[in-house]
């Protein structure tokens, strides 16, 4: 700590040096913070996954398959619970505000336990047929409290009385799920379906259900995909664990475009602080050798050109990480509303490799003067021809 | 003044080897930078061109009003007999019009890597593989009309697993074999191809997504438009194919241009600090040089000038190194995005927006300390150790 008033001094030699340095350390570690965090928002959501869980859908979308689709995918050896829904896919007033609604069966409890929503809430809902339950990111969005109305239109779902909007009363808001970043909503399927005109009415657009056994998940998976292959209505079959796994955004590589984007930066902070340390040290050559020659050890004078070239590094990565918190939680509100980016997350685990790559370039830029220092002749150094 | 500005330059240029770590910050924060960037930018380059060569200028596609894409357009059998006798469609051989109805939807997949995705199953009518020279086959035959057979597009066969000719695909009551492989050049190659009518059938549909017609001449777009929107049994939009790929090219790549762009500016501003350092470093370094020259008579403006042309050389050189990076890297590589196939590309024109950026940022980065070497006195600066 007896250092801290020489470093100090070193580094405000140069106060634009310093300066310049920093911000570019910052901004560094600003887009180190977004891609890493990213990584860890994809990884989060992929352990949160839950492995017993198994969607199916229609391989050829359409207006849905036959209700007894679900029972048939009940009836398959491995299944535990089996839920199916409709989707009410619209808006709200203007066809910008995309929104969509999970009409269920009164199973979804079984499948979808873990999403928060208590008995005397569902029993509300199939009690209610237009009632929902919306998710705190739902509610904000379209501004609705337990007891409003909330009115959507659908082009896509034909109704019996011709007309093109759908009413529901809003009976429970609850919280979020923070592996589904733009929320839900969920509906009672007999709202839907009794609403469609006859010839469309009994028909799934979604069957979900759980494994009895979470290792055997993948198994189970592949014996739907298998039993529907041939039949009218094939099916499209995938473990919650496979469509959450990490690193697939649309097919590409996400953790490794990040990583390749965060390592680029890091490249670029390198050869500039390793380069303004250099130049440091190489300016106070004869400094350095006072310090010698009155007896600082090589240990003490390796440290203050460590810490001199950490200083920078370390409060530049804070700093980054921290714009890059910030810029994360503004990203929604920058973005149309309904879109569906994963937002970074600055995890410990992202602070703690920012802390590693600030303390590893730190130290790969202090390398070279370091040595010139331990071998330099004080006698030379100190006459100034160095 | 030129002269001044040329000798300066010069021998800024000559003394470069005795700052050669320090000029590498700006060359390695411009490659950094623009390598980052040309590499995003290659998937949005790569899937703007396969979605480029699929449009035809002499081609014109009819959806239904309203319809952002063939997916979402449907057009009857009775709309689409109407459309296909309308003027402005050009005669083949034999004298029917080289318009053909076309089938549009997904089909589930398994990338090489192991995820789930979907691609686009196309339905060809009799016409067409006539409508579509850039169409050829390059194994196994060609489905055959009334089968229920498909070909695949090379692309598709390089991006999937189980698209290899003799593997079966899942469709409605029944798997359907692979019989022949496509080439096509464009965004087509990612995708599977059948017979318009048997997959009607098999899917239980009654309408066509769109109809592609080869038009008489380029100029004919107006005829066959007015006989097609004047006709008032008629709900449909016809637009000249290449802008209708165009603008499906730039619908599809936006979201990654944005996020290409967003990273990009993030890393050109972390370089163009780097840049200030080094150049303010270059001019508290040549101080006395630079004072030698003024007092010798060289004008404030070659000198700020000389400067600024220094950051610049080192920061395209830079640019063009981390191009050739972001080329050598990508450029030709088989890539996937959603439900588009494509190859990236590294195209000259992006290779030019990073040497302007990197122009840029020099500018910025040259500027503030061009003027501080310009304004410094010159007898302050002589006497400066």
């Amino acid at each position: 700590m007896k250092y801290l008033p020489l470093i100090w001094a070193a580094i405000l030699r140069k106060p634009t040096r310093a300066i310049l340095t920093l911000l570019s350390v910052m901004v560094a570690f600003t887009l180190f913070g977004l891609m890493i965090g990213l990584n860890a928002t994809f990884d989060s959501v992929a352990e949160k996954a839950r492995a017993d869980r198994i969607f199916t859908w229609p391989r050829f979308g359409g207006d849905g398959v036959p209700l007894a689709v679900a029972r048939q995918v009940a009836a398959i050896p491995g299944v535990k619970a089996v839920t199916a829904m409709n989707f009410l896919p619209g808006y709200v007033r203007d066809p910008k505000n995309q929104v969509f609604v999970l009409m269920t069966d009164q199973n979804v409890a079984k499948v979808f336990g873990d999403y928060g929503v208590a008995a005397e809430q569902w029993n509300a809902v199939w009690k209610d047929r237009t009632g929902i339950v919306m998710s705190q990111f739902q509610a904000e969005r379209w501004h609705k409290k337990v007891g409003d109305t909330f009115t959507m239109i659908s082009k896509q779902v034909k109704r019996a009385d011709g007309k093109t909007s759908w009413d529901f009363k809003v009976l429970a808001v609850i919280e979020d799920m923070p592996q589904i970043s733009n929320g839900f909503i969920f509906g009672n399927y007999d709202y839907i379906d009794k609403a469609k005109p006859l010839a469309d009415q009994g028909k799934v657009n979604e069957v979900d259900l759980l494994a009895d056994d979470p290792a055997t998940s993948s198994a189970v998976a592949e014996r739907i995909d298998h039993a529907f292959a041939n039949s009218a209505t094939p099916m499209q079959t995938i473990t919650e664990k496979l469509s959450r796994s990490g690193s697939d955004f649309g097919g590409l590589d996400i953790k490794k475009i990040t990583g390749g984007i965060a390592l680029a930066g890091m490249f670029m902070v390198l050869f500039l602080t390793g380069n303004g340390i250099a130049e440091s040290v190489r300016e106070r050559f004869a400094e350095f050798a006072t310090l010698k020659a009155i007896g600082f050890t090589d240990r003490s004078v390796t440290a203050m050109v460590v810490l001199e070239a950490a200083l920078p590094c370390v409060i530049g990565a804070a700093l980054g990480v921290g714009i890059a918190a910030f810029l994360a939680r503004q990203i929604p509100g920058l973005m149309p509303a309904g879109f569906g980016l994963p937002l970074p997350t600055m995890s410990p685990m992202v602070m703690l490799w920012a802390g590693a790559c600030a303390f590893a370039v730190a130290l790969l830029s202090a390398a070279l003067p370091v040595l010139w220092l331990r071998r330099m002749d004080i006698a030379t150094a100190l006459s100034g021809r160095g | 003044m030129l002269r001044q500005i040329w000798i300066v330059s010069a021998l800024n240029f000559k003394s470069l080897t005795s700052r050669f770590w320090q000029s590498m910050v700006i060359v390695v924060g411009l490659g950094a930078t623009i390598g980052v960037l040309l590499s995003m930018m290659s998937v949005t380059a790569g899937m703007r061109q396969a979605y480029a060569n699929s449009g035809d200028p002499g081609r014109a596609i009819v959806v239904s009003q309203g319809a952002d894409s063939e997916g979402q357009s449907s057009i009857t059998r009775t709309d689409a007999d109407v459309i296909m006798d309308a003027p402005g469609i050009k005669k083949d051989t034999d004298g029917r019009p080289l318009a053909d109805r076309a089938l549009n939807m997904g089909v589930p997949v398994l990338r090489n890597n192991g995820t789930k995705g979907y691609t686009t199953l196309r339905g060809f009518g009799p016409k067409g593989v006539a409508l579509r020279p850039e169409f050829h086959l390059v194994a196994g035959r060609m489905f055959q009309f009334g089968k229920r057979e498909l070909i695949v597009g090379v692309g598709a066969q390089a991006t999937f697993q189980h698209m290899k000719i003799g593997d079966h695909v899942i469709l409605p009551n029944g798997e359907w074999p692979i019989v022949g492989s496509y080439h096509t050049g464009d965004i087509l190659e990612g995708q599977l191809i059948g017979d318009t009518e048997t997959m009607l059938t098999a899917l239980n549909r009654t309408a066509y997504n769109s109809i592609l017609v080869r038009l008489t001449a380029q100029d004919a777009l107006a005829t066959f438009r007015k006989a097609i929107t004047t006709n008032p049994a008629l709900q449909m939009t016809v637009t000249r194919h290449s802008d209708w790929y165009a603008r499906v090219g730039d619908q599809a790549s936006g979201l990654l241009a944005v996020l290409a762009y967003v990273v990009g500016a993030v890393m050109a501003i972390g370089a163009l600090f780097g840049c200030l350092n080094t150049m303010y470093a270059a001019v508290s370094t040549r101080g006395r040089e630079i004072a030698t020259l003024r007092a010798l008579g060289y004008g404030a403006f070659p000198v700020a000038v000389s400067v600024i042309l220094e950051g610049v050389a080192l920061a395209v050189t830079g640019a063009l190194i981390g191009a050739a990076i972001a080329w050598a890297m990508n450029d030709g590589h088989q890539s996937v995005w959603g439900q588009n196939i494509f190859v990236l590309r590294v195209p000259p024109s992006l290779v030019l927006m990073g040497v302007s950026w990197a122009l840029a940022v020099a500018l910025a980065g040259g500027l503030l300390p061009s003027i501080r070497a310009a304004r410094r006195p010159v007898v302050d600066a002589l006497r400066a150790t």
